[in-house]
């Protein structure tokens, strides 16, 4: 099931705010999510797993609009035809410790409305095979390690090939080549379909997301390219031999040198920014806004 | 015998279970029908075929005692697959409830058959707490975002759980000096009126909370729950609980707010 072509929007969300008692999580925040990656960057607190709970269907917001595949997804059935497209991956997925792999996914595909068992359990070893799990189909939740059941957890977001595929912070606990494998599969994953990927993993967002979204103290602070992102850092990046006191971060690297980001002195010499670069200079500017 | 035979190319798909309703019916009944056309339908099945189904079948989950008696009793197999996730249906919680109503049955026959009466609807609704919501449902989040109403599947669980502690309840009571049945509505009522606190409370203070009232009651009224007005009371406040649970549906479809403060 995929989205038609690169112009389609999948989800549309406009003004949205959420508060959990006097505590305002979401403070307006507006979202488009089309074919792609969508990465969704944010300090802890920040308010990307509420706002990717809000989308899925998972929390309804107190005010605002999302709109999905052309419906309304606060209503009954607007909200119904979003969840049958959709493929979530919880920031914490919880399992029964007593289901094997396959009975896991299996169980998913259940509530994902594949009664068929023939068909179902084919569509069960297709999305473990996707994720690399065909061996280990037959173990218990409990005895695999944490990489493999957040592997399992992928899977079953991943039954019925949804159109529309929320992932918070999927690579947590990975190795860096199981990050690799994910990341793979994320490229594929984003062709033709759209992707909202909350991560903590700047490379992630540079070397696979369409669009990028920062989001602080509930509030989108970017929307853009990831270079875009980077961009933000232009000219406040640079090298010296020791440590500069006043920049906004500064640390040695492997060869010795420092890196510096913040304003930079006269005659500095500059680096090319990073996305990384680019999300620090943009949180410290907010801060800055804070402050004044 | 007929001069038709199945077509190569279909047989072929019907080998690799790629025939589609309602070629494949018509195909099976001329299959049963029509030894040559069994013995050409053989050439099509390959190997590796034979060895995906058999790994097919090895991988398929097997069902534990509980889901094979659901299905026994003629619930579908992907339903009795929901109901195996929940705790209160495992045979060791149900063993627990079958021994706690035993002994409470005799404790009861020898002291005051009340005991029992005030015992029994508090079993159903520890099991309602232990069956679905945030904190005991591990998949729940993934559960509230599926397709499958979250109402519904908390109503499955629960009616199913309730009928299992209703079975024990009605062995348990042959214990008793005379069969009484005096503990089937306030179970029914307990477990509405927890199911209902839970639209608002975690279902496990909802629980808690109920069946405190429950005991403050029976410590209270003594028998009286237990006689006809008690029981016409009990029956108007499930009838009562059950509309407003109706009413309050669409609040299981979504995360309660409250816990991810």
């Amino acid at each position: 099931m995929t989205l038609s072509s690169a112009t389609d929007v999948a989800v549309r969300a406009e003004g949205v705010v959420l508060r959990y008692g006097r505590t305002t999580a979401l403070d307006g925040v507006s979202l488009s999510l089309g074919t792609g990656v969508t990465g969704l960057l944010g300090p802890n607190g920040a308010g990307k797993t509420t706002l990717l709970r809000v989308v899925a269907t998972a929390v309804r917001p107190d005010a605002g609009s999302v709109e999905a595949f052309g419906h309304d997804a606060l209503s009954g059935p607007g909200r119904l035809a979003l969840r049958r497209r959709l493929g979530y991956l919880p920031q914490d997925p919880g399992f029964h410790p007593s289901f094997t792999a396959f009975e896991f996914v299996d169980y998913v595909a259940i509530l994902k409305e594949l009664t068929v068992r023939s068909a179902r359990h084919a569509e069960v070893r297709r999305v473990l095979a996707l994720v690399g799990l065909d061996a280990q189909r037959g173990k218990r939740m409990r005895a695999l390690s944490g990489g493999m059941r957040q592997r399992v957890a992928l899977a079953a977001a991943l039954i019925g090939d949804p159109a529309l595929l929320i992932l918070d912070e999927p690579t947590v606990g990975l190795d860096p080549e199981q990050r690799m494998r994910f990341r793979e599969l994320f490229a594929d994953l984003g062709e033709g379909r759209a992707v909202l990927l909350s991560t903590h993993q700047t490379e992630d967002v540079m070397s696979l997301c369409r669009t990028v979204v920062v989001i602080d103290q509930g509030r989108v602070r970017f929307t853009g390219a990831p270079a875009d992102l980077a961009g933000l850092a232009a000219g406040r990046v640079w090298t010296s031999d020791s440590r500069a006191p006043g920049a906004l971060a500064s640390w040695r690297t492997g060869t010795g040198a420092y890196r510096h980001v913040g304003d930079p002195p006269s005659g500095a010499l500059l680096l090319e920014p990073t996305i990384e670069d680019g999300y620090l200079t943009l949180v410290d500017l907010r801060a800055t806004e804070g402050q004044s | 015998m007929s001069t038709w035979h199945v077509p190569d190319d279909d047989l072929r798909r019907y080998a690799g279970r790629g025939l589609a309703p309602p070629l494949l019916w018509s195909t099976e009944t001329h299959l049963a029908a029509c030894p040559g056309c069994r013995s050409r339908v053989a050439a099509f099945v390959t190997v590796d075929d034979g060895w995906a189904r058999l790994d097919a079948a090895l991988d398929a989950p097997r069902p534990g005692p509980v889901e094979r008696l659901l299905v026994a009793v003629g619930v579908p197999d992907h339903t009795a697959r929901l109901l195996t996730a929940t705790p209160a249906l495992r045979l060791s919680w149900l063993a627990a409830v079958g021994v706690t109503l035993v002994l409470t049955a005799l404790v009861a026959h020898a002291v005051n058959p009340t005991v029992f009466l005030g015992v029994a609807p508090l079993l159903p609704l520890l099991g309602v707490a232990a069956s679905f919501g945030p904190g005991i449902d591990p998949t729940y989040e993934i559960t509230v975002t599926s397709p499958v109403h979250g109402f519904r599947l908390l109503l499955l669980r629960c009616v199913t759980v309730l009928a299992a502690n209703i079975m024990l309840g009605a062995v348990a009571s042959v214990f008793l000096p005379g069969f009484t049945a005096g503990w089937f509505l306030p179970s029914l009522a307990l477990t509405v009126a927890t199911l209902l606190l839970s639209s608002r409370v975690s279902p496990v203070f909802a629980a808690v909370g109920v069946g405190a009232v429950w005991v403050l009651v029976v410590s209270w009224a003594g028998p009286l729950p237990f006689s006809t007005a008690g029981q016409l009371s009990l029956l108007a406040a499930v009838a009562l609980f059950s509309v407003l649970l109706a009413r309050r549906a669409a609040v299981f479809d979504v995360l309660p707010t409250r816990r991810f403060r």
